[in-house]
C-alpha cells in the first residue's frame, strides 16, 4: 500500500487536501458544521502530514546510496502550462549573456509558465515542518477559538493558508512562487485582522500586507531582471529552456550572474525576503500583528509563513554564492535585525510581543547564517529553521494557554506566579524557553550552535573582520535571547500569582485538545535538534537539494558541513546561562527591573543629588509600571516588592538593591567613557536606552515621520483634490439641468393663461425668427 | 372678384377669427368660454386651409379640415367631459381654482384686490325731486371744472 502512491500522487495530494479542507469548511462551515467546522480542516492538515512524512520517506529511499557530496537529486511533476507565449524575449547578442542558452543560435525564447510541482530534499523538510506544525496548530484552534462567532472562516482561512504555504515550497518556477508568496501574504492579512471589528487588528492587518507589499515589489523586479538575465523563470531545465536553477546550470554548462546585475537580483530577492521574514528595515509589521489569535501567531508568524523568505533564499543560494556582495549584506541584516529585535524584547511587557520580536530575531540568524553562502551557513540556517519552527510555535501556543487562562491579558505586569496554575503549559513552556535561549540539550543549542559555527568558520577562512563582527553581534544576541526568553518566563510563571480580574474563573489549565498539542511540540523542540545534529543527518540529507548540491561540491570531499567547534559551543552555552542566570536575578523573587534599569541607564549613579522622586515621576515607564497596581486591584501584590520601595521618597536608598555594588564599580571605573558614549542619549533625557528598547527604537514613528506622513499628507491632497476638482467638475455637470429646471421651474404658476401667453409669445418668436432668417 | 381677392378675404376672416379666439383665450377665465375660444381659433385654421385649398384647385386642404373637424368633434366631447368633471370637483368655472397644480414653492396668483366700499360715508348722493330746480349752490360753481 505504501509503494502503491507514487510520488507524483503524494505531492499532489499536499496542497490538494488543505485546500480541499477550506473549500469544505466554507461551503459547509456557515449553515451545516457550525462548531464542527473543525472537522475538514483537521482532518485534511492531518492527512496532508501524512503525505508529507510519506513523501519524505519515499525520497529518502530514492535518494543515491553512496552518499558522495555534491549530488542533486530532484524529481519535478508538470501538471498543465499555465501561460504560454512562444518567442516572447529575443535577447541580443550584445548582452553577451552566458546565463542565456537560446542565445547560441540567436532563437528567440518562449515565454511559459508551468504549474509544476517539484520534490527534492529542501520542499520535503519544509512540507513536513510546514504541515506537521499547522496540523498541531490547528487541533490547538480547537480549543482556543472554541466559542468565537468566526469559527467556520478561521478554519476556512487556516487551511488556506497552509494550502498557500505547501505550494510556496513545492512550486518550481519563480512566478507560481510569487503567486504563492502573494496568496500568503492574503491570508496572513485575514488571519492577523480576523477580529476586525477590533480597529487594532484591522490596522494591524492592513499594516503586514502594505510592509509586504514594499518587499514584494523588490521581489517583483527580482523576478523582471532575472527574466531579462536569464531567460527563463523555472527552478528546473524545461526541453528547450535552461532554467534558472536547472541541472544544465549546475554542470557547469551555464554559468549564474554575477557582478551587478547578479548582486541587484539577489538584492531586490532580500528584499522580498526581508518583507515575508520580518526583517529589517521591513520588520515593523510582524509584532503588530500579534492582534491575530494566538495560534494565527504560532503558524504564521513563528513557524511557517515567516520562513518563506528563508525559504526562498536557501532556495536561490547558487544566485547569492554568485554575487557574493549581496550575500554580505543578507548577513548584514540578519545579524543587525537579530541583534536590534533582541535589544527590543528585553524591555516588552506583553508577552507574545516578547515572542514575536524574537521571532524576528531567530529571523535575523537565519539570515545571517544563509549570508555566510557556504554549505554550512545554508544548513545551519534551514536547521535552525526547522527547530525554530517547533520551538516558537510551542512558545506562542503557550503563550495562547497563558492567554485563555488569564482572560486575554497578556501584559505580564498584570499576571504572575502562574506556574501551580498551569502546570502543563509551565512544564511546556520551560522547555520552549530552554530551546530558544540554546541550552543544553535542546533543539536550539545545536542550530544556534551550527549558525554560530558557520559564522566562525566563514570568519576564519575568510580572515575578513566583518565575519568577526558579525559573530560577535550573534553571540551578544544569544546572550539576549536567553535574558529576554526566561525575563518572560519568569514573569509569568514565577514570583508571586497574581491572576487579573479579567481572567474570573477561567484561571486554570487549558483543555486537553490544547495541552496535547503543546506536549507533542514540546517533544519535537527537545528532540529534533539532537537527533538530526548528532548524526549530521540534517544537513546530510540537505545536501541533496539541487541549490545545495553545489556548494556541497565546492565543500569537497569531506562534505561535512560546520564541523561541530567546542570553543563555540561552550562560548555560546556559557553566554546563554548568563542569560538566563542574569534573568533570574532580576525577575526572581523581587522585580528589581525597572529599579536597577533605571539606576544604570537613566544615570542615577551618576548624578546622586537626583532625587529618586523625580525620576520616578519623570519617567513615563515607571509610572506605567506603578499603575499596574491599579487595576490589579491587589495592593499587596504589586510590581514593585514593598522592601524594594516602601515609599516613593525613599526609593533611593533600597531601590538599586543588590545592583548598588556593581553600579558603584562602573562609576568609579566606566564613567567618564559611559557617559561619552552615550552623550547624545544623556542629553536627550527621553531617550534613554532603556526607553529606547521599550518603544522599540523609534521605528515605528520614524517611519510615521519619513513615510507614513508624507504619504498621507499625499493622500490627504488627493482626497482635497478629488473632492473639489474632480468631484466638482462632475457635481457641477450634473447640477446644471437641476439649476436650470430649477430656474425654469418658476413659470410653473398652475395659470393656464400664462401658460397659452408663453405658448403665443413662443410661437411668435418662432414666426420672428424664421422670417428673419428667412427659414 | 379675382381669386386672389376672394382669398385675400377669406384668410382675413380667419384670422380675424383666430385672433378673436386667441384673445378670448388669454383673457378670458370661465373654462368653457376658454374652450370656445379654442373651437373658434381652430376654425379660423380650418377656413385658411379651405380658402388655400379653393385657391389652389386642391382638395388637400380640405380633407385636412375635415379631419380636423373629426378631430375636434373628438376632443370637445373629452374636453366637456374633463370641465364637467372639473367643475364639480373645484365647485366653479373659474381655471384659476386649478392654479394649486402649481410648483409648490411658487406664489399663487391673485386677482387684482376690489378696495372695499367705505361704509363710513354715508353722503349718498341724492336725486333731486322731479319739477324743483335744485338749488345751486354758487361757490361750488367756481371751482367746479367739469360736470
Amino acid at each position: 500500500m505504501f509503494e502503491a502512491i507514487s510520488l507524483r500522487t503524494l505531492l499532489i495530494l499536499i496542497p490538494a487536501l488543505p485546500l480541499s479542507g477550506a473549500i469544505l469548511t466554507a461551503i459547509f462551515g456557515p449553515a451545516i458544521l457550525r462548531r464542527q467546522s473543525h472537522w475538514p480542516t483537521v482532518l485534511g492538515l492531518a492527512a496532508s502530514c501524512i503525505c508529507s512524512l510519506m513523501l519524505a520517506v519515499k525520497w529518502q529511499g530514492q535518494l543515491p546510496q553512496d552518499g558522495k557530496a555534491g549530488q542533486g537529486v530532484e524529481e519535478v511533476v508538470t501538471l498543465w502550462e499555465w501561460v504560454g507565449i512562444p518567442q516572447a524575449y529575443a535577447p541580443s547578442p550584445a548582452t553577451g549573456l552566458a546565463a542565456i542558452a537560446a542565445t547560441e543560435n540567436h532563437a528567440p525564447l518562449d515565454f511559459r509558465i508551468d504549474v509544476s510541482l517539484r520534490i527534492d530534499t529542501l520542499t520535503a523538510t519544509m512540507l513536513v515542518m510546514v504541515t506537521l506544525i499547522s496540523t498541531l496548530v490547528a487541533v490547538y484552534s480547537v480549543g482556543y477559538m472554541h466559542g468565537d462567532e468566526g469559527y467556520w472562516r478561521f478554519f476556512s482561512y487556516l487551511s488556506l493558508f497552509v494550502f498557500s504555504m505547501t505550494m510556496l515550497v513545492t512550486v518550481s518556477n519563480f512566478v507560481m512562487l510569487y503567486v504563492f508568496w502573494e496568496g500568503v501574504g492574503v491570508c496572513s492579512y485575514l488571519l492577523i485582522g480576523f477580529w476586525y471589528r477590533n480597529p487594532a487588528a484591522a490596522a494591524a492587518g492592513k499594516k503586514a500586507f502594505l510592509v509586504n507589499r514594499v518587499g514584494d515589489f523588490g521581489f517583483a523586479l527580482a523576478l523582471f531582471l532575472m527574466w531579462m538575465t536569464y531567460g527563463s523563470l523555472s527552478f528546473h531545465d524545461t526541453d528547450t529552456v535552461a532554467g534558472v536553477l536547472g541541472a544544465r546550470r549546475f554542470a557547469g554548462e551555464l554559468s549564474f550572474v554575477g557582478g551587478g546585475v547578479g548582486t541587484a537580483i539577489c538584492l531586490l530577492l532580500m528584499a522580498g525576503a526581508c518583507g515575508k521574514s520580518a526583517q529589517f528595515p521591513l520588520h515593523v509589521w510582524l509584532p503588530d500583528a500579534m492582534e491575530g489569535p494566538t495560534p494565527v501567531s504560532a503558524l504564521i508568524h513563528a513557524a511557517t509563513m515567516v520562513t518563506a523568505g528563508v525559504y526562498m533564499i536557501a532556495r536561490c543560494m547558487p544566485l547569492f554564492v554568485a554575487a557574493p556582495q549581496a550575500a554580505w549584506v543578507v548577513a548584514w541584516i540578519g545579524a543587525g535585525t537579530a541583534l536590534m529585535a533582541g535589544l527590543i524584547a528585553l524591555t516588552q511587557f506583553d508577552l507574545k510581543r516578547v515572542l514575536a520580536y524574537s521571532t524576528v530575531s531567530q529571523l535575523g540568524y537565519m539570515f545571517l547564517a544563509l549570508g555566510m553562502a557556504t554549505l554550512g551557513g545554508v544548513t545551519a540556517g534551514m536547521f535552525h529553521l526547522f527547530t525554530h519552527a517547533f520551538f516558537k510555535a510551542l512558545l506562542f501556543l503557550g503563550a495562547g494557554s497563558v492567554m485563555h487562562a488569564m482572560g486575554n491579558v497578556i501584559d505580564m505586569r498584570r499576571f504572575g506566579g502562574l506556574r501551580h496554575r498551569l502546570p502543563i503549559t509551565h512544564a511546556t513552556f520551560a522547555i520552549g524557553c530552554l530551546a530558544l535561549a540554546g541550552i543544553f540539550p535542546l533543539s536550539g543549542f545545536w542550530s544556534k550552535d551550527a549558525i554560530l559555527a558557520a559564522v566562525h568558520d566563514q570568519a576564519h577562512a575568510t580572515g575578513a573582520s566583518s565575519y568577526r563582527v558579525l559573530y560577535g553581534m550573534a553571540m551578544g544576541t544569544a546572550f539576549l535571547t536567553a535574558f529576554y526568553t526566561f525575563r518572560a518566563f519568569f514573569m509569568t510563571f514565577y514570583g508571586p500569582q497574581r491572576i487579573p480580574e479579567e481572567a474570573g474563573h477561567h484561571a486554570h489549565e487549558s483543555p486537553k485538545v490544547m495541552w496535547i498539542p503543546l506536549v507533542v511540540l514540546a517533544l519535537f523542540a527537545a528532540l529534533v535538534g539532537p537527533m538530526l545534529e548528532w548524526t549530521h543527518a540534517f544537513a546530510h540529507w540537505l545536501q541533496y537539494t539541487p541549490s545545495l548540491a553545489m556548494m556541497a561540491q565546492a565543500a569537497g570531499a569531506t562534505g561535512a558541513p560546520a564541523a561541530f567547534h567546542w570553543d563555540v559551543a561552550v562560548t555560546s552555552t556559557a553566554v546563554a546561562v548568563a542569560g538566563v542566570a542574569l534573568a533570574a536575578f532580576l525577575y526572581l523573587g523581587h522585580r528589581r527591573e525597572v529599579a536597577a534599569l533605571q539606576y544604570v541607564f537613566r544615570f542615577g549613579w551618576m548624578n546622586p543629588s537626583e532625587a529618586p522622586s523625580d525620576w520616578e515621576s519623570a519617567s513615563p515607564h515607571a509610572a506605567a509600571v506603578a499603575n499596574v497596581t491599579r487595576p490589579g486591584g491587589h495592593p499587596t501584590v504589586t510590581g514593585h516588592c514593598p522592601s524594594d520601595h516602601p515609599s516613593g521618597s525613599h526609593g533611593h536608598e533600597h531601590g538599586p538593591g543588590l545592583l548598588a555594588l556593581p553600579a558603584r564599580l562602573l562609576k568609579a571605573v566606566g564613567c567618564g567613557l559611559w557617559s561619552l558614549l552615550t552623550l547624545p542619549l544623556w542629553l536627550g533625557q527621553f531617550v534613554s536606552p532603556y526607553q529606547m528598547s521599550h518603544s522599540k527604537f523609534f521605528v515605528d514613528e520614524i517611519y510615521d515621520v519619513l513615510i507614513v506622513g508624507p504619504l498621507r499628507g499625499l493622500a490627504h491632497i488627493s482626497y482635497v483634490l478629488d473632492r473639489v476638482l474632480v468631484d466638482g467638475l462632475v457635481n457641477g455637470v450634473g447640477g446644471l439641468p437641476v439649476r436650470l429646471g430649477g430656474w425654469l421651474r418658476k413659470s410653473q404658476r398652475g395659470f393656464v393663461s400664462l401658460y397659452g401667453l408663453l405658448t403665443v409669445v413662443g410661437m411668435v418668436l418662432v414666426v420672428v425668427v424664421s422670417f428673419w432668417w428667412g427659414v | 372678384m379675382s381669386d386672389t381677392a376672394i382669398l385675400q378675404n377669406h384668410l382675413f376672416v380667419g384670422a380675424v377669427l383666430f385672433a378673436l379666439g386667441l384673445i378670448g383665450f388669454l383673457v378670458r377665465r370661465n373654462v368653457i368660454v376658454m374652450f370656445l375660444c379654442v373651437e373658434l381659433m381652430l376654425q379660423g385654421v380650418a377656413l385658411s386651409l379651405v380658402s388655400w385649398s379653393r385657391y389652389h384647385g386642391d382638395w388637400g386642404g380640405q380633407m385636412l379640415v375635415i379631419f380636423i373637424i373629426t378631430v375636434a368633434a373628438c376632443e370637445a366631447a373629452l374636453g366637456l367631459a374633463l370641465v364637467w368633471i372639473m367643475a364639480q370637483r373645484g365647485g366653479s368655472l373659474d381655471i384659476a381654482i386649478w392654479q394649486t397644480l402649481r410648483e409648490r414653492d411658487q406664489a399663487p396668483y391673485t386677482d387684482r384686490e376690489v378696495p372695499e366700499e367705505d361704509r363710513s360715508v354715508e353722503d349718498w348722493p341724492q336725486l333731486t325731486p322731479a319739477g324743483v330746480e335744485p338749488v345751486h349752490p354758487r361757490e361750488e360753481d367756481m371751482y367746479r371744472s367739469h360736470v
